[in-house]
């Protein structure tokens, strides 16, 4: 009882750090995101080329991973996504391409085996019937430090309105002198940089492999569709909503069917509440 | 009238190039190739008819192929019928789960088709491979009984399914049928307001496509003898998109001659195979900054221009 309390919200944590990045930059910048998973897995990669190859220690390649990768998704905003504002279709296109482009070089760099990134914690938690490795206890607490982070940035700073006001209303905000050119790059890289740390707090217990990326991005989407497209507060109910079904599917049944259960979640969504739980923008 | 005389021409010329390429270079290597092309020929002309004329991108076109090849393998190996019995039910089956997805998401605006269709095709291959008892997981279901005992009559076999797909989605697309999903495309609000039930249309045209991708699926499985997880893949449903995009998105013949196109290149610059998405993602982002309409389409269109 106690394992699928803590495993669902390890869970849910990870699905949490994806899906909140994937609709933040959806609901600011309207980009749909379909390298999100890439930079998920360019995090990992980082780690495991700055830990396994140069030998850095840990804490140092984690920071430069998440910073790589932000500066990855803001310099790809700037010279990819920004020429083709003007068609949405190029633009999901676009984003897509990166994602190949990801795939195909870390295939074509580190092959197609699995590839190891130390943990932070080697430690295992088995105290009370409970028996989970420290770097999932670890993963938890940083996705629940990374939400609060990004809510008190978001409320309580100048930058966080700004993104908050570009949000609601982009040509309101702009006539008010905001940059939206400019937000829209610093929330690709925060996008990025959150989904990064995901991939480098996951790599040591998920398999880190070229085709990593496209799995948590699925759940990404489910997960945001269930929240509803652009809400925050949504995505991150829709995570604990989906990582504890999840989990009490794979212990209560088998672990063969979790996998339904998101799609299940998609369908059952569009069909009861398309703009769903706490979307606001009618789908319709 | 003479630009119709013009396209008619060239489609011949086209056909009748691909019709003797199998009989100058022979080598069952090459006209293995030469089939995989026109099979995919099919896959993106199916592609691009839901989604080039009505602009809702389907990421996930993979999810009809895999279950028409699926159908095909389960009713040739498990209950011993004919391999053709595979194309009729392939369609019939694709169609039915281009109902499940298309129902809820093709009446919503917004991305959720795409990306319905994308979670839709990566969860079955997922099943595929959990589910191995039934699927063969990795290995898929090798085995099965070909169409024909000779390439050759397969490959005709092909083409000649190619034309009539194209045919009857060219058709289709130049009636009125194909202007109603044109104007979904332009303004979706318009259409409803002048009493179009835009989502009958949408999903109408959504099972068309449907249809001719499974059984396309059906004719993949029949012609490789067997099938294996990969028929579900995101990196086919991403490669019919770039071929569509290489061909001109919304004109059906224009991804026919992007698709032959892209599937030969990589096979003919010899050791290119194994970086043919690299190959694609390249071309795809050339052609987003440089060439937004694609480079079959406008090509042919350039060299027809009408002489002044």
């Amino acid at each position: 009882m106690l394992n699928i309390l803590v495993y669902g919200a390890v869970t849910s944590a990870i699905y949490a750090m994806l899906a909140v990045g994937f609709t933040l930059i959806f609901g600011v910048a309207r980009i749909l995101n379909l390298s999100h998973g890439a930079f998920y897995g360019l995090g990992a990669y980082a780690a495991y080329v700055m830990t396994g190859l140069l030998h850095w220690p840990l804490p140092l390649a984690a920071v430069v991973a998440v910073g790589f990768v932000a500066a990855f998704g803001a310099a790809m905003e700037r010279l990819l996504v920004r020429p083709l504002r003007s068609s949405p279709l190029a633009v999901l296109m676009i984003t897509l391409a990166v994602a190949l482009i990801f795939e195909q070089g870390m295939f074509l760099l580190f092959g197609s085996e699995a590839r190891n990134v130390p943990a932070f914690v080697t430690e295992t938690c088995a105290c009370a019937g409970l028996d989970i490795s420290g770097q999932r206890l670890l993963t938890l607490g940083a996705g629940m430090v990374v939400l609060a982070l990004l809510y008190v940035f978001i409320q309580k700073t100048r930058l966080g309105s700004a993104i908050l006001a570009i949000s609601q209303d982009p040509e309101g905000a702009q006539y008010m002198g905001i940059p939206a050119n400019r937000i829209y790059s610093v929330v690709m890289g925060l996008s990025a940089a959150i989904a990064a740390l995901a991939g480098v707090l996951t790599a040591p217990f998920l398999t880190v492999q070229p085709t990593m990326d496209l799995l948590p991005m699925v759940k990404a989407f489910a997960i945001v569709i269930v929240g509803g497209l652009g809400s925050i507060p949504g995505s991150i109910l829709a995570a604990l909503l989906l990582g504890y079904s999840e989990t009490v599917v794979s212990y209560g049944i088998s672990p063969a069917w979790t996998e339904i259960v998101s799609l299940i979640a998609v369908l059952l969504t569009l069909i009861l509440r398309p703009a769903g739980l706490l979307g606001k923008r009618a789908a319709f | 009238m003479r630009r119709l005389n013009k396209d008619v021409v060239g489609a011949v010329a086209v056909l009748v190039l691909l019709a003797m390429a199998p009989l100058v270079v022979r080598s069952d290597y090459f006209s293995g190739i030469l089939t995989v092309s026109v099979i995919y020929a099919i896959w993106a002309a199916s592609w691009d008819f839901m989604s080039g004329l009505t602009g809702r991108e389907n990421f996930g076109h993979a999810l009809f192929i895999g279950a028409g090849a699926y159908t095909a393998a389960f009713l040739n190996s498990k209950l011993d019928l004919s391999p053709w019995w595979g194309l009729p039910a392939g369609a019939l089956v694709a169609v039915a789960f281009s109902l499940v997805v298309g129902f809820p998401t093709l009446r919503l605006r917004g991305p959720y088709f795409a990306l319905a269709m994308l979670a839709a095709a990566t969860i079955m291959q997922r099943l595929t491979r959990i589910f191995w008892q039934y699927t063969g997981g990795e290995e898929g279901i090798p085995g099965l009984d070909p169409l024909f005992e000779s390439h050759l009559a397969t490959y005709y076999f092909c083409l000649a399914a190619l034309v009539l797909a194209s045919v009857l989605l060219l058709f289709l697309a130049r009636s009125s049928w194909g202007t109603i999903l044109r104007a979904i495309r332009g303004d979706e609000a318009a259409c409803q307001a002048a009493g179009i039930n835009v989502t009958f249309y949408k999903i109408a045209a959504l099972m068309i496509s449907a249809a001719v991708a499974g059984a396309g699926g059906a004719l993949y499985a029949d012609y490789q003898e067997a099938v294996t997880p990969d028929v579900f893949a995101v990196s086919l449903s991403i490669t019919l998109i770039i071929m569509v995009y290489v061909g001109g998105m919304g004109t059906i013949w224009g991804p026919v001659g992007g698709a032959i196109l892209l599937a030969m290149l990589p096979e003919l610059l010899r050791g290119l195979g194994e970086y043919r998405l690299w190959v694609y993602s390249v071309v795809l982002i050339f052609i987003l900054f440089y060439s937004p309409g694609g480079l079959v389409a406008p090509l042919w269109r350039w060299l027809t221009r009408p002489s002044s």
